[in-house]
């Protein structure tokens, strides 16, 4: 299946925010929720002379990629509206070859409401039988409990500590193919 | 796709440092690769370091160890700032005192020598002892460092059994651990990992847990008791699914299946609702039940009281939910439960933490692959015990609160934190002299509750008073006469056992990188001074690593080989109750005294609390203290965990504090309109024990009838003198601990209600922003 995306070119992103609003009016999103948001980094000082300032737009959960639009052979709203021209939506095949381009770009692949499209939980492990079973034996009390059983001389303790530190396994490192 | 100690090859690149020796050269550089643990303080995970260093001796660079089983070479803001923490200009490096009349005045410290400083513990101890006796000597620890580990500080070297974690109730992670020991008698029931496997995940026999709950633990930021937090992305990946218990909207319960948003404190209600549905619904493990437990139809019975309906109403859970994750959760094959500190910062724990076992036991989780691991017989608290016999019986029987409560103290061998507070304040059953920070910064709203009240009962009762520390803190600039310099874990040697040992799968080697400054590490710095003041038991060590050997190796390894491993997992059996391998005698079952999992707790009940789980609200609520509402119409809870911080420790490292540059306490937006209060303005926070002032973060991570504030601040680009109106480096000024009250804890001794609370905020007109151009003038410029 072809997997679709939203290519950013973040150079050129000056914040206008149209693709949040008409991505809301598309979708009729209320105040608070948001299909694409535009995040912003700056501007702080990179030295005297210049400084760094970047707004990025980002897909969010809400983000279908305009199923309805796309399915009619038109651009997303927000791909339609963007008044530095900054977004391209298209097969992630395609866009990832702009890559070489130029800098400042980003792709992004969104998922609509993962929750959903995750499903229900259901047990793989206990439909096809692989759960855990325990012994059927009858157990008998611990006779000599005690409850502090650390209060005891630093041999003895040391002894049950040995227990504790395996000596076995030192880290062996793995090649990657393992 | 391929892995390479948990996380994805493709991570490591074509050059690597894959297969190095603990210590090699990287160009000019040495590099020491190294697991380690305080200080900074931190849960014990054992990541691992690279710690490269040029030909001068300095430590240039830091990164992680690809080496590392169960981090691969990732690392958290903590230790990738290691050379920020080292050679922070504010450090302290030699031993210095001061004349007790002018604690509190930040100009009167002289500078003197280790030898010096040993003859001064010699004789301020020796002084106290012959006078009042060694009981007379407390030991103040902290946690996540070593010093907190260090058990055999208190009786083997001060011969005092008055070692004692300050915190109300022992409000961290021992209530859980004793309430295991009590009811399964394993010290912590952890969720697995498959940390303790060469392949990880993909180990021949190893199950991938399909559900986890997180039960009041946000792992992430913290590596909570040494559970490498990411772990749970690691898994989450895999197809693993969560269920989060949390008042908070944590970045995880947005990943959640079920986000339980419960009321701060009411957790065992639901805990015993969903215990109810697993029981009332036949969800539960039929043939682990029957063989290997003890008291189910009891606890049938009990939980039946807390019908999910009634659960909803306390909790404010809604009532689907309560059975949707109650289902899921027995549903999975295997599930697992990381319980956290939730469980301990409530009066109510101990029944909240039997019923969190109870779930993982009634679903047949426990011991079982991708379920819970537990430690076999001989595991977990051996190393408490450690040096205790060095000390007379009759000493020993003296420690505060061991008749009271036996139950706390005999199971981890420390004073009663709150017995200890009043102690100091009335010199009742006996003064109290001298003390002894174990690290600890007990008055920056870490583990103390009443900061002020330690603060004014150490400066009345204690003659003479004693810190072993990286950096001046406030409290040792409040109350100390002697400051002894720390060894930071790039200029010490030690090991880290993950989950603080209790469960381990892995033990890793601190190994020393550098040379810097005098400082000694906890270890080094309780072998030295137990061969000046109990010479007797400390002669049979003949230098600190024979002594590593018996504390840490149980004398079956030395330190020179184990150095060069730089750490190893431990290979983990499963199913050890049917092998015998769970019990002292050797038999089938668990280390209890019914030999089974203890539904019904013959412990609890020999210690005069309940044997069944039972719902109690926390003791100042909006259901318990309807009357508080009109002057404290919030809950208030405390402590979330930040990446920038390990409790009080790192506000001094400029890159952390960007991260988090003031004390934040989150709001709802829509209570915040209510109140008046704008994102970013500064509040007051008060309820009828103390008051503090914050930031308000505006967030709907919190309901708009809770607040979260922060915990652990002090400010140390702050005034250090007792003159500053808001304490020694402002150490009042957002001290959330204030609002925490004294000696609220369970029938047993522990839990303390430090996230359950109630309070009242205010917008301030005035503004306490932190200029982060002030921290990185200070703290910036390195010293080497």
């Amino acid at each position: 299946m072809t997997v679709y995306g939203l290519l950013v070119d973040y150079e050129w992103c000056t914040g206008c925010q149209s693709c949040e609003v008409s991505c809301k009016e598309e979708h009729g999103y209320p105040v608070g929720k948001w299909g694409i948001r535009v995040l912003e980094d700056g501007p702080w000082e990179i030295d005297d002379t210049q400084a760094n300032w970047n707004k990025i737009p980002v897909p969010s959960d809400l983000c279908d990629l305009c199923a309805n639009r796309t399915a009619q052979g038109r651009q997303p709203i927000c791909v339609h509206h963007c008044l530095a021209d900054v977004l391209q939506y298209g097969p992630v095949e395609e866009l990832v070859k702009r890559f070489e381009e130029k800098p400042k770009q980003a792709l992004f692949v969104p998922q609509f409401k993962p929750k959903e499209a995750r499903g229900a939980f259901v047990s793989k492990n206990r439909a096809a039988g692989k759960v855990a079973s325990f012994a059927a034996v009858a157990v008998e009390a611990n006779t000599d409990f005690d409850i502090a059983g650390h209060r005891r001389p630093d041999e003895e303790v040391e002894a049950d500590m040995a227990v504790s530190v395996i000596l076995t396994d030192s880290i062996k490192t793995r090649s990657e193919d393992e | 796709m391929n892995y390479v100690n948990g996380r994805q090859a493709t991570s490591l690149g074509e050059t690597n440092d894959l297969g190095k020796p603990w210590r090699y050269k990287d160009g000019d550089l040495t590099v020491t690769r190294s697991c380690p643990w305080s200080p900074p303080g931190c849960h014990p995970v054992g990541c691992g370091l690279k710690l490269y260093v040029d030909k001068e001796g300095t430590l240039v660079k830091v990164e992680g160890d690809e080496n590392q089983p169960i981090t691969g070479g990732r690392l958290c803001v903590r230790c990738i700032t290691l050379k920020d923490y080292v050679y922070n200009p504010s450090r302290i490096i030699h031993p210095q005192k001061r004349d007790p009349q002018f604690r509190g005045q930040a100009d009167k410290w002289e500078q003197i020598t280790w030898d010096e400083a040993f003859d001064l513990m010699v004789s301020e101890v020796t002084k106290v002892k012959e006078k009042y006796g060694p009981e007379s000597i407390v030991l103040f620890t902290g946690t996540g460092r070593e010093g907190g580990t260090m058990k055999p500080m208190g009786a083997a070297v001060f011969g005092t059994p008055n070692y004692c974690y300050t915190q109300s109730g022992y409000a961290c992670y021992a209530p859980r651990l004793a309430g295991t020991s009590y009811v399964m008698g394993a010290p912590d029931p952890e969720i697995d990992y498959a940390a303790a496997f060469k392949n990880r995940y993909d180990e021949e026999g190893y199950v991938l847990s399909e559900c986890v709950i997180l039960w009041g633990k946000d792992p992430l930021p913290s590596n909570p008791d040494g559970l490498f937090g990411h772990a749970l992305i690691d898994m989450m990946k895999r197809g693993t699914r969560l269920i989060t218990v949390d008042p908070r909207l944590t970045w995880l319960a947005t990943k959640a299946d079920y986000a339980l948003r419960l009321r701060p404190g009411t957790d065992t209600a639901l805990a015993m609702a969903m215990l109810h549905v697993i029981i009332s619904e036949d969800l539960y493990d039929h043939d682990f039940i029957e063989y290997w437990t003890y008291g189910f139809e009891e606890l049938a019975e009990r939980v039946a009281t807390m019908p999910p309906e009634k659960a909803a109403e306390i909790t404010g859970v809604p009532v689907e939910d309560i059975y949707g994750a109650a289902r899921m959760y027995a549903r999975a094959a295997p599930a697992g439960i990381a319980w956290g500190l939730a469980v301990d910062q409530n009066p109510n724990g101990s029944q909240l933490g039997h019923c969190i076992l109870d779930l993982m036991a009634v679903t047949g989780n426990i011991d079982v692959p991708g379920g819970q691991i537990i430690g076999g017989a001989g595991e977990g608290q051996q190393e408490t015990g450690f040096g205790w016999s060095a000390m007379p019986t009759e000493t020993a029987d003296k420690m505060i609160g061991l008749k009271e409560f036996p139950a706390y103290c005999n199971a981890i061998l420390d004073a009663h934190a709150d017995m200890v507070l009043e102690t100091l304040e009335t010199e009742k059953p006996y003064p109290l002299r001298f003390g002894y920070y174990a690290g600890n910064n007990l008055l920056a709203a870490t583990c103390a509750a009443q900061p002020k009240r330690w603060h004014d009962a150490m400066l009345k009762s204690l003659d003479y008073c004693v810190t072993l520390d990286c950096f001046m803190t406030p409290s040792a600039q409040a109350t100390c006469d002697l400051f002894l310099p720390l060894a930071a874990s790039p200029e010490r040697e030690g090991t880290v056992a993950n989950h603080y040992g209790a469960t381990p799968t892995f033990l890793g080697i601190t190994n020393k990188a550098i040379d810097f400054g005098e400082g000694k590490s906890d270890t080094e710095f309780c072998y030295e001074l137990g061969k000046r003041l109990n010479p007797k038991v400390w002669s049979k060590y003949e230098d600190v690593y024979a002594y590593i050997k018996a504390l840490r190796f149980g004398n079956k390894k030395d330190f020179a080989t184990a150095r060069k491993e730089v750490g190893w997992q431990r290979e983990i059996e499963y199913h050890k109750f049917e092998t015998g391998k769970c019990r002292q005698d050797g038999k089938l079952g668990f280390n209890t005294p019914t030999g089974r999992f203890e539904f019904y707790s013959t412990l609890f009940q020999s210690f005069g609390d309940d044997p069944l789980p039972y719902y109690l609200e926390p003791p100042y609520s909006p259901q318990k203290t309807p009357e508080l509402l009109e002057k404290y119409p919030l809950v208030l809870t405390t402590g979330a965990r930040t990446y920038a911080f390990f409790h009080s420790e790192n506000r001094q490292i400029p890159f952390c504090r960007e991260l988090n540059p003031d004390p934040l306490v989150e709001i709802n937006p829509a209570l915040a309109h209510r109140l008046g209060i704008a994102d970013g303005q500064w509040v007051r926070i008060w309820n009828q024990f103390g008051s503090c002032k914050m930031k308000a973060k505006l967030t709907i991570a919190v309901d708009e009838r809770t607040l979260m504030a922060q915990h652990g601040w002090w400010f140390p680009e702050a005034d250090p003198d007792k003159t500053n109106p808001e304490g020694e480096y402002n150490v009042w000024l957002a001290n959330i601990n204030e609002l925490v009250p004294h000696f609220h804890v369970g029938k047993m001794g522990w839990g303390a209600p430090f996230k359950c609370l109630l309070a009242n905020i205010e917008p301030l007109n005035e503004n306490y922003d932190t200029d982060m151009q002030e921290i990185w003038e200070k703290f910036g410029k390195l010293v080497r």
